[in-house]
């Protein structure tokens, strides 16, 4: 017993000691060096102080690796130090800081540059400064002053212009010039940002004042507050006024721009409500995109997808899991949308959301599971997705495809053995011949059968044929004027025919008179005159008032001339008959064409 | 006379090609259901859904297809999919009988069941001439009588014998022959504007407006019976408007539905 104990408190020693090493080594990656400065609006010949704090888990510092200052004298290589511990959330953090004192000397904008220095062995690295030196001469004469009061409040963004979906961070920044101390302020609640999904950032620490110069008067700033806004509209959006109650004190206080921004309490301390004013934000529409990839998702992120089993049984749930990690408009993020193959049971998608609000962003991740039921066994496969989410930094989208996943599902003999009950199908698969037809893929249009139009234009064209045969019977049976008309050529002809018969007979005298009736029966079939009574010379006139042209008529008037001479004196002969006839017949078809 | 016996030989030969490509076509077709029914009989419902989608993309159908897909996709839990084909073989004589048995089962096994409104006397008629005549067909009965109807009101013209009878009775003709006509006319335009289509995904929102925001109608299951309107429909790509049972009107994406 003795020697298992020794045992197990040496093996926990050692655990310890290894888990103590892996999180010093886990600790010792968290290390942050951020350089500052006192002021970053400075008059020239005015002195500021430049400080880098080392924070997080470390052992060995070096002293910091200065570079060469254009526009600041520096006023000491050997800095000042200072070291400070603090313990949140169960995590403890050292912060070391060294601090030197430049000079400005020249007037305008410039940068101090970047900082280096050695921790533990490894080089870390500052961002550069923005500094803006004032000539103070030139400040002295500015006329606006007069016009700011001693203490405001505004909000500032980090962008004016973002894309739809974009986080911008909007910094509540109190104001107020020296010789005011605040003690502490209070946000009035109900602040709202219509338009915007807004998110409170964390802040580790009070509030630090620094020392600015508006328009030539010496303020100090602190940003009290800050927030994430995602725009969820595009267009002109506006931030509404901020409001928070400040407890200030009137005091002379030296000018030490390092002095503690929460004063002691003091005996002329009020309180003060403070609005900022509102700010307009232009948001830009996001240019158009496939709807189908796009997830909603404007940041930097990464996407990734996986599922919890390739191989389960028929009926046991399978996990797809969707994850999207990085820094932007987490919570708006939708769920992209897979082409699950059939046989598959889908269930209610779960979501998850973890957000991280420290380091001035909002970051964290969001996962989006699927949950899914094979119904039969096989293999299946959800096909590769490709989704898109913008990126405002590189101002575009971003693609990224998700590689397909494959899982196979085999018979569940459980299962099977469940489905052998009542609830079967009353039908069975046919499994013999089959009577095939092949469908055409565009039923045609009834209006393009040609059997439909000829079906409808034949009645029409028969009914109207018949309906024009109608009309000509009634009239031959009712316009005896018509009918004379209508019959009056066939009417002649046979007469002349008949003409010719009687003179091959012999009876030329006859004849001569069934010419004369043939001609005059014409005229008057075609004119409508009475069929007796007249004279030859009736009929001349008659064809004169007509109009019809002197040749045609003298023949008429020789024909009938010669009908009446030969009816008297019938000395003549069949040919000189036959001649007559002739004649006769081509007069007659030219009367017809103009009577 | 040799250009008479080309014309003969050319025609022949045409005929005979034509239906050996049906033949072969049927006969090809035959073999791959032969194919799927194997795969259904042994439990791989994917591969045989897989065979039979490919005879139905190559446009050779027959009720036992339809029937068989509609088992396939009962088989694995896909009823909406199933009571689709259950309808489409419902609509061969063949199959009618075995496809509305597997109807009234699959109806019985959707989780959500949806009042349905009783259609006008109207609209029975109208589908009935499309389901069981045609338009095609219902025209040429219109056609045919318009005929008889114009020759024996021609005939009225020049018989002597009967003539009020002809004239009333094939004015009487006409008139029907012209109310046949409208009715395949409007047969047509029925068929050709409104579709019965079946919701095969488990849920979706029907919308009051082609897009994903616009206002929800109602909530469409697995399995609910839609109209759909091809004319409103047409208008906007990806979304049909549907008449759903209860009356209601909406859009829903055409990738929750299949249209018979």
């Amino acid at each position: 017993m003795r020697k298992i104990g020794k045992l197990f408190y040496t093996v926990g020693f050692f655990l310890v000691f290894v888990l103590l090493g892996s999180s010093f080594s886990w600790a010792q990656s968290n290390v942050s060096v951020e350089a500052s400065l006192s002021q970053t609006t400075v008059y020239t010949g005015e002195r500021v102080s430049l400080s880098i704090e080392i924070s997080g888990s470390f052992n060995n510092v070096s002293r910091p690796e200065l570079p060469q200052f254009e526009n600041f004298r520096l006023l000491s290589n050997n800095p000042s130090t200072s070291r400070s511990y603090s313990y949140i959330n169960g995590q403890s953090t050292v912060s070391y800081t060294y601090s030197y004192y430049l000079i400005a000397q020249k007037k305008g904008d410039s940068q101090l540059p970047a900082v280096s220095i050695s921790i533990d062995g490894k080089t870390y690295t500052t961002d550069p400064i923005q500094v803006n030196v004032i000539d103070r001469n030139e400040s002295a004469t500015s006329e606006n002053s007069s016009e700011r009061p001693d203490i405001f409040l505004k909000l500032e963004v980090s962008d004016d212009q973002p894309v739809t979906g974009q986080q911008i961070i909007t910094d509540v920044i109190l104001y107020f010039r020296d010789g005011l101390e605040v003690n502490s302020y209070q946000p009035v609640p109900g602040w709202k940002a219509e338009g915007f999904w807004k998110e409170e950032l964390e802040n580790s620490g009070r509030p630090r004042a620094e020392s600015t110069v508006l328009d030539g008067i010496r303020y100090r700033k602190a940003r009290l507050l800050q927030f994430s806004l995602f725009p969820t509209k595009s267009g002109e959006l506006e931030i509404s006024p901020y409001k928070i109650v400040v407890a200030v004190r009137s005091a002379r206080s030296g000018n030490d721009p390092f002095s503690s921004f929460f004063s002691g309490f003091g005996s002329n301390q009020r309180e003060v409500e403070l609005s900022s004013d509102p700010i307009t934000v232009d948001v830009q529409p996001l240019s158009p995109t496939d709807g189908a990839t796009y997830l909603g998702a404007v940041g930097d992120f990464d996407i990734s997808r996986s599922i919890s089993t390739n191989n389960a049984l028929v009926g046991e749930s399978i996990e797809i899991e969707t994850r999207v990690r990085g820094s932007g408009n987490i919570p708006l993020i939708s769920k992209p949308n897979y082409d699950l193959p059939d046989g598959l049971e889908i269930y209610e998608p779960q979501e998850n959301m973890r957000l991280n609000r420290r380091n001035s962003t909002i970051s964290g991740s969001k996962s989006f599971t699927d949950v899914i039921i094979a119904r039969s066994p096989g293999n299946y496969t959800i096909p590769a997705k490709t989704v898109s989410y913008y990126n405002p930094a590189r101002d575009r989208y971003i693609s990224t495809t998700l590689e397909s996943l494959t899982f196979s599902i085999d018979e569940n003999p459980e299962a099977m053995a469940a489905s052998e009950g009542p609830g079967q199908l009353p039908v069975s698969p046919i499994t013999g011949l089959a009577s095939w037809i092949t469908v055409s893929p565009e039923p045609a249009d009834i209006l393009e059968i040609w059997w439909f139009w000829a079906g409808v234009l034949i009645p029409l064209i028969t009914a109207g044929a018949a309906y024009w045969r109608k009309l000509y019977t009634d009239r031959m049976q009712t316009d005896t004027a018509f009918a004379r008309s209508v019959k009056a050529a066939d009417k002649a002809q046979q007469r002349l025919q008949k003409a010719i018969q009687v003179s091959e007979e012999g009876n030329i005298k006859q004849a001569y008179n069934l010419l004369q009736k043939a001609v005059t029966g014409f005229i008057s079939d075609r004119l409508n005159m009475p069929e007796a009574g007249l004279s030859n010379q009736d009929y001349i006139e008659a064809l004169k008032e007509k109009g019809i042209e002197e040749n045609l008529v003298k023949n008429i008037r020789m024909l009938l001339d010669k009908c009446a001479s030969i009816s008297y004196a019938p000395n003549t002969t069949h040919a000189y008959l036959k001649s007559h006839v002739g004649l006769a017949e081509s007069t007659l078809e030219k009367l017809q064409k103009v009577l | 006379m040799i250009t008479n016996r080309f014309t003969k030989i050319f025609v022949f030969l045409l005929l005979i090609g034509g239906f050996a490509t049906l033949s072969f076509a049927q006969q090809n077709a035959q073999a791959l259901f032969d194919d799927a029914n194997e795969k259904l009989g042994k439990g791989n419902y994917q591969r045989a859904i897989s065979l039979y989608q490919n005879l139905k993309d190559n446009n050779t159908v027959s009720g036992a297809l339809f029937l068989n897909m509609g088992i396939s996709y009962q088989r694995i839990d896909s009823l909406g999919k199933a009571k689709y084909y259950f309808l489409k073989a419902s609509q061969f004589e063949e199959t009618e009988q075995q496809a509305q048995k597997a109807l009234e089962f699959v109806e019985s096994q959707f989780s959500r069941q949806s009042a349905v409104l009783p259609k006008l006397p109207w609209d029975i008629a109208t589908g009935w001439m499309q389901e069981h005549i045609g338009a095609k067909n219902i025209l040429l009965i219109g056609i045919i009588t318009l005929n008889i109807g114009v020759l024996i009101f021609i005939a009225h013209w020049f018989m002597q014998a009967y003539p009020k009878i002809l004239r009333i009775g094939g004015l009487s003709l006409i008139i029907a022959a012209l109310l046949i006509i409208t009715a395949s006319f409007y047969t047509q335009y029925i068929s050709e504007r409104y579709s019965k289509a079946v919701m095969v995904t488990d849920q979706v929102a029907v919308l009051e407006e082609p897009v994903e925001e616009a206002p929800v109608v109602s909530r469409a299951y697995e399995g609910y019976s839609f109209t759909v309107d091809h004319r409103q429909s047409n208008s906007q790509q990806g979304w049909s408007y549907v008449r759903m049972s209860n009356g209601l009107y909406g859009w829903i994406p055409n990738s929750e539905i299949l249209i018979l």
